[in-house]
């Protein structure tokens, strides 16, 4: 009797769920957990976890509006009263709560079937809230990176191997600027890197606090011979440093392409794809920027542009076949009685016959017991340290590699300019003590009535720090052009650099 | 059991189901206020996560009164007038949001730096340069726009360039020849300007000319900047002796004066016509918003065509208003972080 | 009763609730062998037989006005020449199972290019009056077993502003004829069931003359140019795509990361080559050439165009290729692009990597297998046999011959 009772009243609930009461009565009646019991505990405590779950989400939706909208007001729209507010919050509620009496709802049931798209005219949909959202755009960055990464994956080089960097250096006022520029290439290189950089002069803080930014692995050692005064002995004791370098990596035995980076040089981007090719020892070709030439020689530059319109370029040659067949070399015609023999010299810096910077190599190659090291290498121990480019290194100058499209394709660039060696620069580039001030605050930096003195006798122009002397000397070279007609006469030899200066 | 009791039972029964259920919605309700992860609920990014983790539901509502907000400042839009539901498409595509939320609030909050360089084909060295310069950029934290301005030419040596640095670039082309290169370089700027403003880009603006060199650091000092930032940097030629520092004299921060080389030289009545500031325009960067709201810098809108010369509006406003100007580095502008190398331009042909 | 109302509206809404959120995950068309589709080889399974008109239909037309073989309609044209030396066309009508007409409808250009099919209805009224009175297979079926290219922004509706192309309808004696076209608006008046969509054409040699290495890298998150307002045509504004084009530049002009403008760069086909998505906002229709040129360039077209009906969308998996954006969600472009999970992104690439989707898009000139005339040909041998109740009994008339406009009956 019991049990169809209880049956009855199960089918009871099942039709009319709350309505009956009698259902109620007798499972909190009944001691046994019968199953109209357990049915109405599982329904009572999911009843509890739904209203658990959306008090949680409802929060999160106060919780949101408190955010969102206090920060769009703050944006777009600061004179929102807080009723307006409020009402938003009140139609966003009755949205989600109760998403049966929505309208717009039953208005997809109704036009579900039909195109939802109504011809004529439409709403041109502003959003209120702040654009570009910084999340948002911080997110978009990173899926570019992650396609970036995958492209490079996916048709970049395979297994590479590890780039080794030689880079001779010196403490000098150009070199923060060049050596700059080099470590921002090094820096973008997507392989595994070692970057040795060898010292002219030993080891200095303020190198070594240039390098430390970079990142990278560096293998900072110094030279104990001082940078000399004039091209050809810098030439050759870079030779020398760049062979202490070699030398390092045949102690360490470290594994990888072998590059020299000059810190003059310029690099694109696809040299470090490229001299992944290389199996035992590669050339490249160097696109030489002399023309940098000053300005008392322009006439001659401008006769030598029509002459040679494209920048001289150093390199390996390939025959029809395309295999090594001789070398680009630079012309030095042009430049024959003009060019710089000391680092202060206003001439054009010639390369060298063949620029280190041109040559990569494996670095199997300098390991004392190479294994499968070929023949016509020479031991590195055994040279003397002056020769003049990598190409003294093998026995045989046929076995070189010619890379970049067979030396078509010019991947890095020589810039070489220095100021003179007596040049000062403030050290690690702080200015200590501060400088003098020129044009007083309070005022803009171009006064009205202009001081009509000639420059010349103006002791406040330049820098007067002591670590840079002649200041006094050294001015006006960067007139206007209205005011340089006027002092035309006055001005020196610097003149036509302010043109560059512009930029 | 009589039905009084039974009725009274049942009373008991539904009060005892609705404060179940009540207690465990206000249990929800709080718990939903616990901050989620390890964030902290006052940082502002929670803030805006949650708009992704809740459905789109509130966006559409926020979408709405957008609409009705929005109508009476922009002549263009109208009421939205068909109130049409969220397609299933759109949401499902927001769904996988809830997946990474937390490697999203570990994204950092940059300002936008815009970098303005202007190129042009007669600079022999355009190439080389611009490959060096965009090594720097390339490392930079993003966000970063980098603008670069060219004349219109055959040679598309540029774009390649450009296109095989994976910057975010835009690579704006004029159709205008000019024989001055000063004259082209400031309309070049201003295209730039123009662009910025068409387009109410927001960010520090820059002009990064193609001979400097940056230390990184420059560019973290560069977001630093509220409206404008100044900076002395080192102007190094070959072959000579002098190095010259140009920039202002800070006192902390605060720019107390300028350290430049030469005073002006005009007259008063050149200054009128075209004032050329002998700061360098390398050296100092401003709010691009000035240039498309500078109302929000007490400025009147109707300043003397912003749109003619950008350019000459920038510089009158950064210089204008010295108190606005940030010395950077901060500690008294001590530090070079900008080096810029002066060598004659191969054949650009001059004078 | 209350409390019960309570608990009813409770439990309703748990359920509600919980529907809406199963309602999210998209209900996915994907044929599983759409690669397969994409390869298929017509011949052998359709045989196609070429109307001989009078040149005035076609080269006549051509001749006039050369520009028609360079303008997005041009597909009407290639698709003629294509049909002529194709190994599916038959000389044998009676083994036919498709008859084509060959009409230049849309190659009447305005001096600045735009095609105005004002003309249209009369000369493919007076070709069919031709075909049906030479030949006895027009009358058979009165057209069910024939088909027509009508590329035309509405396509045989032969009008370029939607109110009046809708009034209009579809050309009557059309309205059994399989029509290919490129618009495509799902129910609308001027789509008939059964219409094969087409991309619209895009020049393939141009296209090909600007590619770059695939591994330059997508540098450009949302790429756009293009008109945001038709100042001319819709002064007001709100007309012109629905809105969606003034949206997304009133949102999105100073977002750096979305590279949209009115103007066209030399570097447009290499711009989209670097570029992560590409928008393809409906304009005055639906579609626009966009779609075609980043699904060759490989950049993941998020079309914005409510109820749109994408060319070949019977073997392109579009949903998998390219993103959706509903109309009224463009101020959310930003939010729903950058939460797409990068694998999804990837996954999309790797699709539109596949030459095959490449070549779907495009009518080159030879053609090739599996180009777009190719997937036209597919589509119609999907189509095939034909059901025996298109075949009319003996006198059995269908047309009404003097419906439409009036202007629509005069000779041509």
């Amino acid at each position: 009797m019991k049990l169809s009772a209880l049956q009855q009243s199960y089918i009871n609930r099942r039709s009319n769920s709350f309505r009956s009461s009698g259902p109620l009565d007798s499972s909190s009646d009944s001691a046994i957990k019968s199953p109209a019991a357990i049915f109405w505990l599982i329904l009572h405590g999911l009843c509890c976890l739904i209203s658990l779950v959306l008090g949680f989400r409802f929060s999160r939706l106060v919780f949101f509006f408190l955010f969102s909208t206090s920060s769009t007001n703050f944006y777009t729209s600061p004179f929102r009263s807080t009723a307006e507010l409020a009402k938003t919050l009140d139609v966003h509620s009755v949205l989600s709560t109760n998403p049966v009496t929505n309208p717009d709802l039953l208005l997809l049931n109704k036009t579900a079937t039909n195109s939802r798209v109504v011809v004529g005219r439409h709403g041109i949909r502003i959003r209120p809230w702040p654009h570009p959202n910084p999340i948002e755009v911080m997110k978009a960055h990173r899926i570019i990176q992650r396609v970036q990464k995958e492209q490079r994956l996916q048709f970049g080089v395979k297994d590479p191997r590890t780039v080794i960097v030689v880079t001779p250096t010196y403490v000098r006022t150009f070199q923060a600027l060049h050596l700059t520029g080099v470590m921002h290439s090094l820096m973008l290189v997507p392989y595994d890197l070692v970057w040795i950089v060898v010292e002219a002069g030993g080891v200095s803080n303020e190198t070594a606090s240039l390098i430390a930014k970079s990142g990278l692995k560096t293998i900072h050692v110094g030279f104990n011979q001082r940078m000399l005064n004039s091209w050809d002995e810098r030439n050759k004791l870079e030779s020398k440093m760049r062979l202490r370098a070699l030398r390092i990596i045949r102690e360490k035995k470290l594994d990888g392409i072998v590059m020299f980076a000059d810190d003059s040089n310029m690099h694109s981007m696809e040299l470090f794809d490229e001299i992944q090719n290389v199996k035992w020892f590669g050339a490249l070709s160097v696109g030489i920027l002399a023309n940098l030439v000053n300005t008392d020689e322009k006439t001659d530059q401008k006769k030598e542009e029509e002459e040679n319109p494209r920048m001289p370029v150093q390199g390996p040659a390939c025959n029809a076949s395309n295999m090594l067949g001789g070398w680009h070399t630079f012309n030095t015609l042009p430049f024959a009685g003009k060019s710089a023999v000391y680092i202060d010299d206003r001439a054009t810096v010639l390369p060298r016959k063949l620029e280190w910077s041109g040559f990569v190599l494996n670095s199997r190659l300098l390991w004392k017991d190479g294994g499968d090291k070929p023949e016509w290498i020479k031991d590195v121990d055994m040279l003397d340290g002056d020769i003049e480019n990598p190409l003294g290194l093998i026995k045989d100058p046929s076995v070189v590699e010619p890379l970049g499209s067979c030396g078509r394709q010019v991947l890095l660039w020589w810039l070489r300019v220095e100021a003179r060696a007596d040049s000062k620069f403030p050290p690690r580039w702080i200015i200590d003590p501060p400088l003098e001030i020129t044009v007083p605050s309070k005022r803009t930096p171009w006064p009205d009535a202009p001081p009509e003195l000639p420059a010349n006798e103006k002791p406040v122009m330049g820098i007067q720090e002591p670590i840079v002397k002649h200041s006094t000397k050294t001015r006006t070279s960067r007139s206007k052009r209205r005011s340089k007609r006027k002092h035309e006469t006055r001005t020196d030899t610097q003149v036509s650099t302010r043109q560059s200066e512009q930029n | 059991m009589g039905s009084v009791e039974r009725s009274k039972k049942k009373v008991q029964l539904w009060k005892k189901a609705i404060v179940h259920f009540s207690l465990c919605f206000v249990m929800g309700f709080f718990t939903g206020f616990a901050p989620t992860g390890k964030d902290s609920i006052f940082s502002s990014r929670v803030a805006t996560e949650n708009k992704s983790q809740i459905s789109p539901q509130p966006v559409q509502t926020l979408n709405q009164s957008a609409t009705a907000v929005h109508s009476s400042n922009v002549s263009r839009s109208l009421r939205a007038e068909t109130p049409v539901p969220v397609p299933a498409k759109s949401k499902e595509l927001e769904s996988p949001k809830q997946v990474d939320t937390h490697e999203v609030i570990k994204l950092p909050d940059r300002r936008l730096i815009i970098v303005v360089t202007p190129t042009s084909t007669k600079d022999q060295f355009q190439g080389v340069l611009l490959r060096r310069l965009a090594n720097t950029i390339k490392l930079v934290p993003q966000p970063l726009l980098w603008i670069v301005v060219e004349g219109k030419s055959d040679s598309n040596e540029v774009s390649e360039i450009l296109r095989k640095t994976g910057i975010m670039y835009r690579h704006l082309v004029f159709k205008e020849n000019f024989t001055d290169p000063e004259a082209e370089q400031n309309h070049q700027r201003n295209m730039a300007l123009k662009h910025i403003e068409h387009h109410k880009l927001s960010g520090i603006v820059h002009f990064a000319g193609l001979s400097n060199v940056y230390d990184l650091d420059f560019f973290k000092e560069l977001r630093q900047i509220e409206v404008f930032g100044t900076w002395p940097m080192a102007l190094l030629s070959a072959n000579k002796r002098k190095v010259v520092i140009e920039g202002p004299v800070c006192d902390s921060s605060q720019v107390i004066g300028w350290h430049l080389r030469k005073m002006n030289n005009h007259t008063d009545a050149e200054t009128d016509a075209e004032p050329k500031p002998p700061i360098h325009i390398s050296s100092f960067a401003f709010n691009s918003s000035i240039l498309w709201d500078p109302e929000r810098w007490g400025r009147p809108t109707s300043v003397q065509g912003t749109s003619q010369n950008s350019l000459k509006f920038v510089k009158q406003v950064v210089l204008e208003d010295e108190t606005k100007l940030k010395g950077i580095p901060p500690e008294e502008c001590s530090k070079i972080m900008l080096w810029r190398l002066r060598f004659p331009i191969g054949v650009v042909p001059r004078d | 009763m209350r409390r019960c109302l309570w608990g009813f509206l409770f439990i309703a809404f748990a359920l509600a609730w919980s529907i809406a959120a199963e309602h999210n995950p998209r209900t996915e068309r994907i044929s599983g062998s759409a690669g397969d589709v994409l390869e298929d080889d017509p011949v052998g399974r359709l045989k196609v037989y070429v109307y001989e008109l009078p040149s005035k239909y076609n080269k006549k037309i051509l001749q006039k006005d050369p520009r028609c073989l360079s303008h997005m309609f041009a597909a009407e044209i290639f698709m003629h020449r294509f049909l002529l030396s194709s190994p599916v066309r038959t000389l044998n009508p009676e083994e036919a199972d498709w008859f084509y007409t060959p009409i230049y409808a849309t190659c009447d250009l305005t001096p600045n290019g735009l095609p105005l099919p004002f003309k249209s209805p009369r000369m493919v009224r007076s070709a069919i009056q031709l075909i049906s009175s030479s030949w006895p297979y027009w009358n058979r079926t009165e057209g069910a077993d024939h088909f027509f290219v009508v590329p035309h922004d509405f396509g045989a509706c032969f009008h370029y502003q939607e109110e009046k192309a809708i009034e209009r309808g579809i050309l009557p004696i059309l309205q059994h004829a399989t029509l290919v076209q490129t618009f495509g608006q799902r129910n609308h008046v001027c789509l008939n069931e059964g219409s094969i969509t087409i991309p619209p054409y895009a020049p393939p040699q141009k296209m090909q003359a600007h590619q770059i290495p695939p591994d330059t890298p997508r540098s450009i998150f949302v790429y756009f140019r293009g008109l945001f307002y038709d100042v001319n045509n819709d002064p007001e504004g709100g007309y012109y795509a629905r809105g969606a084009r003034a949206a997304v530049w009133e949102n999105f002009k100073n977002n750096p990361l979305f590279d949209i403008s009115t103007e066209h760069p030399t570097t447009y086909y290499e711009d989209m080559q670097r570029a992560i998505f590409c928008l393809c906002p409906l304009g005055w229709a639906p579609w626009s050439p966009r779609l075609v040129e980043a699904v060759v360039f490989g950049c993941i077209p998020v079309i914005i165009a409510d109820d749109i009906v994408l060319p070949f969308a019977d073997a392109i998996p579009w949903e998998e290729i390219g993103v959706f954006v509903a109309e009224e969600d463009v101020p959310k472009l930003d939010a729903i692009l950058t939460s797409i999970p990068p694998e999804v992104i990837l996954r999309k690439q790797r699709l539109l990597a596949n030459p095959s989707m490449k070549r779907a898009m495009l009518f080159p000139q030879p053609a090739q297998p599996g180009d777009a005339f190719h997937q036209i040909l597919n589509g119609l041998a999907r189509k095939l046999p034909h059901q025996k109740s298109i075949y009319l009994k003996p006198g059995e008339k269908m047309l009404n011959w003097t419906a439409g406009p009036v202007g629509d009956l005069k000779p041509w």
